[in-house]
C-alpha cells in the first residue's frame, strides 16, 4: 500500500514537472494565462459602468464592492479555465504519439492525469492569482471575509478545480472532436457560472444551464465568505453540493479511465466518444 | 493596383474556402457574439433590472442599451473575422511554404491584401448578418437609419480596419505567431474601443490607447448610423479622424510588411 | 521468453454511411500468429504495409489484446497480467515523434523513467549510462528541438531502455534516417542483444535491415504466417531454383527461342524472361555449362553470364506474388 502511494506521487509530480518544462518554458504563455483574463475583466467592469449599481436587489453589492464581486469571479474562473486550455494542449499528446509510450508503462493513469491538473491549475493560475490578491489588499476596505469560512471554502474550491482538470484532461484525452468541447466550454462558462453576472438573478432557463458548471456552486460560496461574512454554517448547503460534485467528478474519471484501458485494448484506440 | 492580381487572390481565396470552409471556427465567431449579447441582456434586464446610468446616457447618446451593445458586438465579430484572416494570409503562406513563390512573383501587395480583404468582408458580411438576427430576437431596433451615413462608415472602417489587419500581419509575421498576437489584439479592442460600453468609462490612459485604434471611430460611426445621436458635423469629423487614422496604418504598413517579408524569408530554415 | 501460439484480433469498426446510419464491420488484422522471442535473439518481422505487424506488436506488448490465442511472457499469462508485462518490455519507434521536443534529452528520460516508478538513485546512474551508450552525454541538456534526426532516434534508443526491459519491440527504427546513421543504430541493435541479452522483436520495411540484423525471421502476409526460419531457410524456401543472367551480343527474340529449344533438346526445364538484352534463365538445374556451350555452338560472343545471387528482398517480393497468384486463382 505505502509502495503504491508512492509510486503514485512519483508519477504525478513526474508528469507535473513534465508539463511544466514542456508548456511554460515558454514566457508569452504568461500574456495568455495573464493579460488576455486582466482584460476580461477589466471589461467586464467598466461594461458596469453604463448601469445603476442601485438598481440591483443583490443586497450585499454596493458600488464599493463590485470590482472585488467581479475580480473574485474572473480569479476563480482563471482556475477553472487554465484547465481547459491545458486539457486540450494535453490531448495533443495522441497526435505526438506520447501517449502511446504512457499507457505502454506501468504508470496508475490517474496519477498522470492529476499531474498534469496540478501543474495546469497552479501555474496557470499564480499571476491572476497575485494580481487579484493585490487588489484585494487596495481595496481591503470594501472585504467582509469570515475567515473560518473562506479557508474550508479555498480548500473545496481547490480540490473542486483539480478534480475538474483531471476529469477535462480525460475528456479531452479520449474524445473525438477536442475543438467542439473547447467552443463549449470556454465562454459559456464565463456567463453561466456567474462570473460577472450572479447566478440567482439568472431566468429560469439560464439557471439550469448554470448548474452545469461546477464552478457556479463554489464561486457563489467563496463570494459568501468574502464579501457578506457568511460562516460555514450559512454555506453547508453550497458546500455539500460542492463536495457531492468533487466525488461525482471522482468517479466518472476512475470509471472512464478503466472503461478507455479496457477499450483501447479491445479495438487499439484510445478515442472513446 | 493590379487588376489581375487582385482578382487571382479572390479566386484563390474563394477555392480555399469551398473545399475546407472553417465551419468550426465561423460557428465559434457567431457564438461569441451571441454570448456576448447574452450577457449584455442577462446584465441589462436581470442584473440591473434595466436601470442606466446618467453617464452612460450621456456618452452612448441613447437609451437603447441592447441596440448598443449589439451593434458593437457585431462590429467586434466583423473585425476579429476580417482582421485576423487577412493578417494570416501571409504567415499561412510562410508556414505552408508559398510565401518564396509568392515573393518571386512581380507584383503588387496592394493587390494582394485588398484582394484578400474582400473575399473576407464578403463572406464576414453573411456571418454578421446571421448575428445580426440573432440581435434582434434580443432587442436590436435599428432606430434611426441614414443610408448616406452607413455606406461612409462601412467605407471607413473597411479602411481602417484594412491599416490594421496590414500592422496586425506584420506583428505575425515577424513573431512568427498567431494565436497570442491575435488574442492579445482582441483583447485590447473589446476593452478599449467601447464595444459593449462608452470608452469614456475608462481611466484617460486607456481612453488614449483606443483613440489610436481605428476600431473605436469606426465602431461609433457605425452606431450613428444605424441609431442616431451624431450630428453631421460631429460625424464628418470622426470621420474623417478614421480616414487619417486609417492611411497612417497603411502608409506606415505596406512598406514595413515589406521589410518583415524580408526578414521573415532570411530567417527560414533550409 | 516470449512465445504467442495462434494469436488473432479482430477489430470491430463502425463504418458511417451517411450521418444517421453506421454499420459495423469485422476487419480481421491478425489470423493467426505463432511466434517465440527468445533473450539475447533478435527476430525479424517481416511483410508488406497491411500485413498485421503493428497489430501483432501492439497485442505483444499488451497495448491491445487478442481476440483469441495464448500469450505466455516468461511462462506468466501475459494476456491476463498487462502490468506484469509492461514492466519488462519497452519499445522504440523510428520517426521523430514520440518524445517531447521542448523538454531535454535527460529531461525526456528522467519522465519516462518515473512513469515505471524507478528509484531515483538508479534512474540518475542508469540515465547517465544510457546517454553515454548512444553518444549523447554532452547534449543531455539541450532541448531535443535542437537535436538532428539521428540523435532523436538515439534518443529513443535510450528512452526505449529506461526501464531496463528484457525484451524491446522496434518498430520500424531506421525510418528516414540516412546511411551512416542507420549503420550506427544497427551495431547499437546488435550490441543490446548480443551484449546485453535483449529478446529484441524487429520490424522493418528495409528488407536489408532484417536480412543483415536477424537470426530469426518470421514473414507474415494478411495477417498470417507465411513461412518463418533463419535468412538462409527463408531464402532456400523460394528459391529452390537457380536464376542466371545471360547475355550475348545482338541478342533478340530468336535467339532466345533458340537457346530455349536447345535446353529442353538437352531435358532442361526452363522458364526465359527478357529484360532489354539480357535474359534471365530460372531453372531447377546447374546451367553454367550448358548456357556457354549453347554460345560457342551458336557462335555468340558472351556479354554477361552469372548466377544471380537470391536476396531475401526479392524472396519477399516474390512470395507475396506467388501468394497474389494464388489467391487470384483461387477466385
Amino acid at each position: 500500500m505505502n509502495n503504491s502511494m508512492r509510486l503514485f506521487s512519483k508519477v504525478v509530480w513526474a508528469e507535473a514537472c513534465k508539463q511544466h518544462r514542456n508548456y511554460f518554458n515558454n514566457r508569452a504563455i504568461y500574456i495568455s494565462l495573464f493579460v488576455w483574463p486582466v482584460f476580461s475583466f477589466l471589461s467586464a467592469y467598466y461594461s458596469y459602468s453604463a448601469f445603476d449599481i442601485r438598481g440591483t436587489f443583490i443586497s450585499y453589492l454596493s458600488d464599493d464592492n463590485i470590482l472585488l464581486f467581479l475580480l473574485i469571479g474572473y480569479m476563480a474562473m482563471s482556475f477553472f479555465r487554465s484547465v481547459v486550455q491545458s486539457a486540450w494542449r494535453f490531448s495533443m499528446e495522441r497526435q505526438a504519439g506520447t501517449l502511446e509510450y504512457i499507457y505502454l508503462s506501468p504508470a496508475n493513469r490517474m496519477a498522470v492525469l492529476l499531474g498534469n491538473a496540478l501543474s495546469s491549475v497552479f501555474e496557470s493560475s499564480v499571476v491572476m492569482l497575485i494580481f487579484g490578491i493585490m487588489i484585494m489588499y487596495y481595496q481591503r476596505n470594501a472585504l467582509n471575509i469570515d475567515v473560518l469560512g473562506l479557508i474550508s471554502v479555498m480548500i473545496i474550491f481547490v480540490v473542486m478545480a483539480l478534480l475538474w482538470g483531471v476529469f477535462l484532461n480525460a475528456c479531452f484525452l479520449y474524445s473525438r472532436d477536442t475543438d467542439f468541447l473547447f467552443t463549449v466550454l470556454e465562454e459559456p462558462m464565463e456567463i453561466f457560472a456567474g462570473v460577472k453576472i450572479p447566478v440567482v438573478i439568472f431566468p429560469y432557463w439560464a439557471r439550469v444551464i448554470s448548474l452545469i458548471f461546477p464552478l457556479t456552486y463554489i464561486l457563489e460560496a467563496l463570494r459568501e465568505v468574502c464579501l457578506n461574512h457568511a460562516d460555514i454554517a450559512s454555506v453547508r448547503i453550497i458546500l455539500i453540493i460542492s463536495i457531492a460534485i468533487i466525488i461525482v467528478l471522482l468517479t466518472v474519471t476512475l470509471v472512464t479511465i478503466r472503461v478507455v484501458e479496457k477499450h483501447m485494448r479491445k479495438s487499439g484506440n484510445v478515442i472513446l466518444f | 493596383m493590379n487588376f489581375k492580381v487582385f482578382c487571382a487572390t479572390i479566386k484563390k481565396g474563394i477555392q480555399i474556402r469551398i473545399r475546407a470552409y472553417p465551419v468550426s471556427f465561423m460557428v465559434g465567431c457567431i457564438l461569441t457574439s451571441f454570448y456576448t449579447i447574452l450577457g449584455s441582456y442577462l446584465m441589462y434586464h436581470y442584473f440591473f433590472l434595466g436601470q442606466l446610468s446618467e453617464s452612460f446616457e450621456l456618452n452612448a447618446r441613447t437609451t437603447d442599451y441592447m441596440s448598443y451593445a449589439i451593434v458593437g458586438s457585431l462590429m467586434y465579430q466583423f473585425i476579429v473575422r476580417t482582421c485576423l484572416n487577412v493578417s494570416r494570409t501571409l504567415i499561412t503562406e510562410l508556414r505552408e511554404g508559398t510565401l518564396e513563390s509568392l515573393m518571386l512573383a512581380p507584383f503588387k501587395r496592394t493587390s494582394y491584401f485588398l484582394g484578400n480583404m474582400t473575399m473576407q468582408t464578403v463572406l464576414t458580411i453573411g456571418e454578421t448578418a446571421v448575428a445580426a438576427v440573432i440581435g434582434i430576437a434580443f432587442g436590436f431596433r435599428i432606430s434611426d437609419f441614414n443610408l448616406y451615413h452607413f455606406i461612409v462608415a462601412i467605407s471607413l472602417s473597411l479602411y481602417g480596419f484594412f491599416g490594421l489587419s496590414l500592422m496586425l500581419g506584420c506583428v505575425m509575421l515577424y513573431t512568427r505567431d498567431t494565436y497570442i498576437s491575435q488574442n492579445t489584439l482582441f483583447a485590447i479592442i473589446f476593452l478599449v474601443c467601447g464595444i459593449t460600453f462608452p470608452k469614456e468609462a475608462l481611466p484617460y490612459c486607456l481612453q488614449l490607447f483606443g483613440n489610436v485604434i481605428p476600431v473605436t471611430d469606426a465602431v461609433t460611426l457605425m452606431r450613428a448610423s444605424l441609431l442616431g445621436g451624431l450630428t453631421d458635423s460631429e460625424f464628418l469629423y470622426l470621420g474623417l479622424q478614421e480616414f487619417i487614422l486609417g492611411t497612417i496604418y497603411i502608409v506606415a504598413g505596406m512598406p514595413l510588411m515589406k521589410h518583415v517579408e524580408h526578414i521573415a524569408l532570411e530567417q527560414m530554415e533550409g | 521468453m516470449i512465445e504467442v501460439q495462434n494469436l488473432q484480433k479482430i477489430y470491430n469498426v463502425k463504418r458511417r454511411q451517411s450521418f444517421f446510419k453506421s454499420y459495423k464491420e469485422s476487419i480481421e488484422a491478425v489470423k493467426d500468429i505463432s511466434m517465440k522471442i527468445e533473450a539475447g535473439q533478435i527476430v525479424g518481422l517481416l511483410g508488406i504495409n497491411g500485413a498485421g505487424k503493428t497489430t501483432t506488436i501492439k497485442m505483444l506488448t499488451t497495448l491491445i489484446e487478442p481476440t483469441s490465442g495464448t500469450y505466455s511472457f516468461d511462462g506468466i499469462n501475459a494476456i491476463e497480467n498487462p502490468s506484469f508485462v509492461k514492466n519488462k518490455i519497452n519499445m522504440i519507434a523510428g520517426g521523430e515523434r514520440m518524445i517531447y521536443w521542448r523538454l531535454t534529452a535527460y529531461e525526456n528520460l528522467w519522465y519516462y523513467g518515473q512513469l515505471y516508478g524507478i528509484d531515483n538513485n538508479t534512474l540518475k546512474n542508469r540515465i547517465e549510462s544510457l546517454l553515454q551508450m548512444v553518444g549523447l552525454e554532452d547534449k543531455a541538456n539541450l532541448p531535443v528541438e535542437t537535436f538532428s534526426k539521428g540523435m532523436k532516434q538515439r534518443l529513443q534508443i535510450a528512452r526505449g531502455m529506461i526501464n531496463d526491459p528484457k525484451y524491446i519491440f522496434l518498430d520500424e527504427p531506421t525510418i528516414g534516417l540516412d546511411a551512416v546513421v542507420t549503420k550506427e543504430l544497427h551495431d547499437e541493435i546488435r550490441k543490446l542483444s548480443k551484449v546485453r541479452e535483449k529478446g529484441i522483436l524487429l520490424t522493418s520495411h528495409y528488407l536489408a535491415e532484417v536480412e543483415e540484423l536477424c537470426d530469426y525471421i518470421y514473414l507474415v502476409n494478411k495477417g498470417e504466417l507465411v513461412v518463418e526460419g533463419t535468412k538462409k531457410d527463408l531464402t532456400e524456401y523460394v528459391y529452390n531454383r537457380k536464376q542466371y543472367c545471360f547475355s550475348v551480343q545482338g541478342m533478340d527474340e530468336n535467339i532466345i527461342m533458340r537457346l530455349h529449344n536447345y535446353l529442353i533438346s538437352l531435358d532442361i526445364d526452363v522458364e526465359i524472361v527478357q529484360q532489354d538484352d539480357r535474359a534471365i534463365i530460372t531453372s531447377k538445374f546447374e546451367l553454367s555449362s550448358a548456357l556457354a556451350q549453347f554460345a560457342i555452338k551458336e557462335n555468340l560472343i558472351i556479354k554477361e553470364l552469372y548466377e544471380i545471387e537470391p536476396s531475401l528482398e526479392q524472396a519477399v517480393i516474390k512470395l507475396s506474388q506467388q501468394i497474389c497468384r494464388e489467391a487470384e486463382s483461387i477466385a
